[in-house]
């Protein structure tokens, strides 16, 4: 398994987070509506919950149900973390592995997802410690990067283009092309919390769970993150 | 000592998250109300968290828990036939181990055995015998 080779950090399943769940409706994953409660993330959490419960006693459907909700998630993840397809797939496989592993040992005295996402996030970490040691870099096309676009004269897209049109729709994925590949080169750390607050949109509490940092120390540390990825996408912005 | 301006800046992000509490909300605010710069910055964050929250959504590819499944049983299957394995070998790895020492303990009887004999057949002893038995040192001891 590659994520565990050659780094010291261990996957370490946590086991759950010992905080009372507060409900946030905004920003958390594919939330269901109904269920006892009627609050989206009791439901859902239930769900997971009962899944959970399942897939420990061997009934492989409910695992297969659990990676479904979660799949485009992790994989979103891995992918605004690794930068590349195909090893992105490989990784948030190998979370789900890991998942399958350790849900054994899942107490479930804390949110399911929030588990799963401390899993997923180690895994990213371990994964480009490895690549870093193995001096993989994540290829950007070059006529990407703004200099580029620049020297040729070609359009350097403004923030606020919203011509509608093929042109607008090319300039929008070239755009976002761009932005994923600044955002694949900036310090993990911080590359992390810009992807679960500003991508994934989950809010502070979750973050704060699953990434077991101080209220502070999260703010202060996504806002310097945020300022170094306007820094990066500087000649996109005018 | 932090600057208090400084840690209203770092405050910004949270800010335009809502995430402060109504104190140092209300710190930002006063920080925002005296600097045009900091009300710039705030608009290029307003921005860029637009802009990035607007990177399209990923899906994972269709045949992601295929694969996942393939993966899972093939990692079951070897660690399984790995515990088989180890327990089919055991034996022989026993037998082997038990092999090595026993010849190792023979190899080394051989020798402690061996070697009186090739003391009394040091040709330098006896020459030595020869040519000078006056200068003789100590005589082998023969068991």
């Amino acid at each position: 398994m590659r994520a565990s080779v050659g780094t010291g950090e261990a996957i370490d399943p946590p086991s759950a987070d010992a905080e009372p769940a507060t409900p946030e409706p905004a920003g958390t994953p594919d939330a269901e509506a109904g269920e006892s409660t009627g609050n989206p993330l009791d439901a859902q959490d239930v769900r997971d919950r009962r899944l959970v419960r399942r897939a420990r006693n061997g009934d492989e459907r409910a695992f297969e149900e659990l990676v479904g909700h979660y799949q485009h998630r992790i994989f979103g993840l891995t992918l605004r973390m690794i930068g590349n397809r195909q090893e992105a797939e490989d990784l948030a496989q190998e979370v789900f592995i890991t998942v399958h592993r350790a849900l054994a040992t899942y107490r479930g005295d804390g949110r399911f997802y929030t588990w799963l996402y401390r899993i997923a996030t180690n895994t990213c970490k371990n994964r480009i410690k490895y690549l870093r040691g193995r001096n993989f870099h994540r290829s950007v096309p070059v006529e990407d990067s703004p200099e580029a676009q620049a020297d040729n004269g070609g359009p350097v897209v403004a923030l606020q283009s919203h011509v509608a049109g093929p042109e607008a729709t090319v300039e929008g994925a070239r755009l976002e092309a761009a932005i994923a590949a600044e955002l694949a080169q900036l310090d993990p750390e911080h590359r992390l919390l810009i992807v679960l607050r500003d991508v994934q949109g989950m809010s502070y509490q979750d973050i704060l769970r699953i990434t077991g940092l101080q209220e502070g120390t999260l703010k202060s540390r996504l806002h310097r993150a945020r300022l170094a990825l306007k820094e990066r996408l500087r000649p996109y912005m005018r | 000592m932090s600057n208090p301006q400084d840690n209203s800046a770092e405050l910004m992000s949270a800010y335009l998250d809502d995430a402060l509490a109504p104190g140092e909300s209300a710190a930002v605010e006063e920080m925002l109300a005296a600097s045009p710069e900091a009300r710039e910055e705030l608009e290029d964050l307003r921005k860029l968290v637009q802009l990035v929250a607007g990177l399209g959504t990923v899906e994972a590819p269709r045949d992601f828990y295929e694969k996942l499944a393939r993966k899972l049983r093939r990692r079951q299957a070897f660690e399984s036939n790995q515990g088989l394995l180890a327990m089919l070998t055991m034996p022989f790895q026993v037998l082997c181990i038990v092999v090595i020492l026993t010849v190792a303990a023979m190899y080394m009887m051989a020798q402690l055995e061996a070697a009186p004999q090739s003391i009394e057949r040091d040709p330098q002893a006896t020459e030595t015998q020869q040519v000078d038995p006056a200068d003789e040192g100590p005589r082998p001891v023969v068991p």
